[in-house]
């Protein structure tokens, strides 16, 4: 049971790792849209981006069947 | 509900496949999109529809889950006037220019209606050329943008967001918005910060419990108690502050919030717990105290979001205005930025454009619709001399108008600032919990000060747990709980039938509502005219007349033609006119043909007899010297109006009116849905000093309106509506914004509201008796701390289940 005094500091070692990161994710603007990042993993297959020279996309198969 | 994926309902009567409203019979719009001819209501979905299907993004239908905004008749075509954003001086203000020369612009976005909108915005801007990042905010409704000048100009950036049928214009970062933004990240850094302490100590709390009950060394447990210390007092100092700074604000003004319990129970909680581990005695609580935390602040993010998630930042006035006009400069016409003009600016002002400044007209005579104003879509005629106000509509023709001052003094300023007004004038209801808060802290305090004497008498050692035991006992968190829970269920529930809501707290006033008070023109109304009656003069037949009137009627931009764009109109018309105050003149088959007003036709056929007596817009018909017909329009009324109003009536509710009209169409309307007071012909401002003066008489007030008019009246009342089709202004001002545009959802909001008052009831109730007999058996010391515990949650978990009845779809 004394291993307690070694696992419980680095429990709290890791939460206070776990926080910090979280923070930081906070402050960098990852949390400030929460709708938008929550849809947009249900859309990640995007149509390829147009090149510059204004020719329309070619459809994905997934497009035509709807 | 909202749409699903496939919002094209298979049923008579036909949507638009864009926007959702209704196609009107016998429109043939439709477009090839994902292999099907879908329906389109108008031209302005059309030419979206078909741009965004034409950029292969079609996907975007099947991944939205709310219809677009209906975009203006035809879009693309003012797309000149976005020119001045290519001014660098202009465009400085809402961007910057990197180092490369890319430059960096916020725009704000009007009509973004889900998260798929996001994909599709960003989709559409990166295959620009030269566009290198466009991030879209759904929260803010802002577009981030970069991109190369010399390959794309700013104006084209604006006129390829309004092809897409969004309204767009800078962003300016206003301090309130920066604040709002810093205040999210804080709230969220607390919540984080609640929810892993939470995890930690709990599990720490497991291991005690345990041991409570098997039996633990002494050491073991201080070491678990000590730990769990560190982390509930990191919670405690960082995320539970704002419990205590709002108490303590509060209590210096000498009111008892709801706050007050909550910080007075975490903080005592934590005290006695940290007290119990420094001296190894009683019972720490520091899982109550870490999980009471998070969840009431999770419970206080949830409603922020939701509330800011639909609060749209469009709320300014000034931005209905276009910002580039026509003006005057060393003899010839050009461009300039609206914000240049100066008073004795000579500006010009085309038919179909919003007028951008007070201003008095110089030459030309035209017609101003002042639905900003007075709500009616008939316009005023104006000649020269008359004035015309920034914000309303020019309808008929060309007009020069000398410019009388800058927006600050305009009357659409001095509307703006009547909101602003509204909003800090508002009387603030007392909320049920907070005044339930005031003497259940008052009662706690003396029982806990009377256990502490008598036990002091009979056994002094252990006074201080058995008063610390019934502290912690009457933890609040059910009676915390009660309110928000119960207005968050029901908030939800509301939203899934159709309405937003955006201020929870409206529901409770909305529940004790004694007047529920309605607009006229486009909300009882459809604020559009349609064909009421014609009353035939000559030989020809009804048919006859109204196909030569649909004809004619093609021909001109006043509102009295869309009464007509749905009739088959005749063929033949040649040399039309539009003659302006005064009708059409056209020829067909070698005759003449007057359409338009009473004056006008008698010019050509002496013989016209007066317009009949009915209370109606009536215009005339006839063809050479013969009249042909008199054509009666009125504003129909929304078919279900009158079960709203009855609804209402019969809940015990005065039904008011209040119009801006100043005809008598006002108390025509009135008598027809039974409604007893009327009051016509008001300007915004007395629409709201009429509501202030019911609310000083202490009656609780529910607004209903659409326009921009109606803003300082729904910014004053304890809860408003705003329609559908409402402008801009009005929504942001409105707690309830009614989706699918039925008048209904009025009356399942106001019985929503009461149910949600009943649970809330049942809830505090609950909450109170729970601690009436838990309090006296702790004073007793007959409570041991496991029990105290499981009480604590079981009755949180009540409140929170009785609040979860609220979430059935509402009764009919």
């Amino acid at each position: 049971m004394d291993s307690l005094y070694l696992l419980i500091p680095i429990a709290l070692l890791f939460c206070a790792i776990a926080i910090k990161l979280l923070l930081w994710a906070i402050d960098s603007g990852q949390y400030d849209d929460l709708d938008k990042e929550a849809w947009k993993i249900l859309a990640d297959d995007e149509p390829p981006r147009e090149s510059a020279d204004g020719q329309a996309p070619h459809n994905t198969s997934e497009e035509k069947q709807s | 509900m909202p749409p699903s994926s496939e919002p094209a309902s298979r049923q008579a009567p036909k949507l638009c496949y864009h926007c959702g409203e209704e196609v009107p019979s016998g429109l043939e719009l439709a477009i090839l999109i994902g292999g099907e001819m879908r329906p389109m209501c108008c031209p302005g979905c059309r030419a979206v529809a078909g741009l965004i299907s034409a950029s292969g993004l079609e996907t975007f239908y099947q991944q939205r889950t709310a219809y677009n905004e209906r975009p203006p008749e035809l879009p693309p075509a003012n797309a000149d006037q976005y020119l001045v954003y290519d001014d660098p001086q202009l465009a400085a203000g809402f961007s910057e220019t990197g180092p490369d020369g890319a430059i960096t612009a916020r725009l704000l976005l009007g009509g973004i209606s889900c998260a798929a909108c996001t994909w599709l915005i960003e989709q559409t801007m990166m295959r620009l050329p030269g566009v290198s990042m466009a991030l879209v905010n759904l929260q803010q409704s802002r577009l981030d943008i970069r991109f190369d000048p010399a390959q794309l100009p700013l104006s084209q950036v604006f006129a390829r967001l309004d092809a897409l049928g969004y309204r767009v214009r800078p962003f300016q970062a206003s301090t309130q918005r920066l604040q709002m933004s810093r205040e999210y990240r804080l709230e969220l850094r607390r919540l984080a910060v609640a929810g892993l302490g939470m995890m930690q100590v709990g599990m720490f709390a497991i291991a005690l419990h345990a041991g409570d009950i098997q039996g633990i060394e002494g050491q073991y447990q201080g070491l678990l108690r000590w730990v769990s210390l560190l982390v509930a007092s990191f919670v405690v100092l960082f995320s539970a502050r704002p419990f205590f700074s709002t108490a303590w604000r509060h209590l210096r003004q000498g009111a008892l919030v709801m706050d007050l319990p909550v910080a007075l129970a975490i903080g005592l909680a934590w005290l006695a717990s940290a007290w119990a581990t420094f001296t190894g005695t009683g019972q720490v609580y520091f899982d109550s105290v870490v999980m009471f935390t998070f969840f009431l602040l999770l419970g206080r993010f949830l409603e922020r979001r939701a509330r800011q998630r639909h609060n749209i930042t469009w709320f300014d006035a000034q931005g209905t205005l276009p910002d580039a006009v026509s003006a005057r400069r060393n003899e010839q016409w050009v461009t300039v930025p609206r914000v240049q003009l100066v008073a004795g600016d000579l500006v010009l002002i085309k038919a179909g454009d919003t007028v951008p400044v007070d201003a008095l007209v110089a030459t030309g005579a035209s017609a101003v619709r002042e639905d900003t104003f007075n709500g009616e879509p008939l316009p005023r005629r104006v000649t020269a001399g008359d004035t015309i106000y920034a914000g309303t509509v020019n309808v008929e023709a060309a007009v020069q108008a000398s410019v009388l001052g800058s927006y600050l003094e305009s009357r659409l300023a001095a509307l703006q600032r009547s909101v602003e007004q509204a909003q800090t004038g508002k009387p603030r209801l007392a909320r049920l919990a907070d005044r339930v808060a005031s003497w259940f802290v008052g009662a706690i305090l003396l029982i806990t000060t009377g256990t502490a004497l008598v036990w002091s008498q009979l056994a002094p050692e252990q006074a201080f747990w058995i008063a610390l035991s019934v502290l912690v006992i009457s933890c609040p968190c059910a009676l915390a709980l009660a309110t928000p829970a119960a207005l968050t269920s029901a908030a939800s529930a509301l939203r899934a039938s159709g309405v937003i809501v955006r201020g929870e707290n409206a529901l409770e006033a909305l529940s004790r509502a004694t007047h529920l008070i309605f607009d006229k023109t486009g909300t009882l109304t459809e604020g559009a005219l349609a064909i009421a009656r014609i009353e035939l003069l000559g030989d020809a037949s009804r048919e006859q007349v109204l196909a030569v009137a649909a004809a004619m009627q093609q021909y001109s931009s006043h509102p009295v033609a869309r009464a007509f764009s749905e009739l088959e109109p005749a063929g033949g018309l040649q040399q039309v006119e539009y003659l302006v105050g005064a009708g059409l003149e056209a020829q067909r088959d070698g005759h003449t043909y007057r359409m338009g007003s009473e004056p006008f036709c008698r010019g050509q056929a002496p013989g016209l007899a007066h317009a009949p007596a009915e209370p109606l817009y009536w215009i005339a018909l006839c063809r050479d010297s013969q009249p042909l017909a008199w054509i009666g329009l009125y504003d129909r009324t929304r078919p279900e109006a009158a079960a709203v109003v009855t609804a209402a009536r019969q809940a015990n509710m005065e039904v008011q009116l209040l119009t801006g009209d100043s005809s008598s169409q006002g108390s025509i309307l009135a008598r027809e849905l039974g409604i007893e007071h009327v009051r016509s012909g008001l300007e915004p401002q007395q629409k709201m000093a009429h509501v202030q003066s019911l609310q000083q008489a202490g009656a609780v007030v529910a607004m209903v309106g659409d326009g921009l008019n109606d803003a300082p009246v729904l910014g004053v009342a304890d809860a408003s509506f705003a329609v559908a089709s409402a402008s801009d202004l009005a929504r942001t001002q409105a707690d309830f914004v009614l989706v699918d545009g039925d008048l209904h959802s009025i009356t399942t909001t106001w019985r929503k509201a009461r149910q949600g008052r009943r649970v809330i009831m049942q809830n505090l109730a609950w909450a109170l008796a729970y601690n009436v007999c838990a309090i006296p058996l702790a004073a007793c010391g007959l409570v041991p701390p496991w029990a105290a515990a499981i009480g604590m949650s079981l009755s949180s978990l009540l409140v929170v289940a009785n609040s979860l009845r609220l979430n059935n779809r509402p009764r009919d």
